[in-house]
């Protein structure tokens, strides 16, 4: 399922119009995306939490060449699914 | 320690920019998560543009221990989420810098 499905299956489940159902999904996306770029923490009951974790740069190299490379320091989300989840998954 | 947004927050951000009330938003708010563990069930995979994607894959039965009994133990086949963020919401993370 991709974003258009989500918003059309929680429209016709809801009973919504399509543009309000966009407009929820599009603003649950947001406050999540938006929160994880100032560094907080994102916790859903039920579903999972989302933490930023911080790498810090190095001097690699690249495998292929050998040729010796900058990798930049980054900020990339984790995702640890919540119990809920999983256990429905595994059900 | 940092600041958690919570479900109740995702509600209030959705409440500024939607014409409905807190109670509606919560409903919706619920039914859009079910309908997203539905899809990761079924599907393996959801995919939502602009900030990830979260897939399902099978993890095969191994063979663990009780570290605290250290027994033997089967621990069986399971399905895990992973989430894999997108390109474009991992260079907004980054401030674009790659």
């Amino acid at each position: 399922m991709n974003k258009s499905e989500l918003i059309k299956t929680l429209a016709e489940q809801k009973e919504l119009h399509t543009d309000d159902a966009a407009k929820i999904v599009n603003a649950f996306i947001d406050s999540i995306k938006d929160s994880l770029k100032t560094g907080e923490r994102v916790e859903i009951r039920g579903f999972g939490s989302f933490k930023l974790k911080e790498y810090e740069g190095y001097t690699g190299r690249n495998p292929k060449t050998g040729e010796v490379v900058d990798v930049h320091p980054k900020k990339l989300p984790f995702f640890r699914p919540g119990k809920e989840l999983k256990e429905y998954l595994n059900k | 320690m940092n600041k958690t947004l919570t479900k109740a927050e995702i509600v209030d951000a959705i409440y500024e920019q939607v014409d409905m009330n807190r109670a509606e938003i919560k409903s919706h708010v619920e039914s859009l998560l079910e309908i997203m563990k539905e899809s990761i069930k079924k599907d393996h995979a959801l995919l939502i543009s602009g900030f990830g994607k979260f897939e399902a894959y099978d993890k095969k039965a191994r063979k663990g221990r009780n570290p605290q009994t250290s027994k033997s133990i089967t621990l069986p086949p399971r399905k895990v989420v992973v989430f894999r963020l997108s390109r474009k919401f991992r260079s907004e993370l980054n401030g674009n810098s790659e």
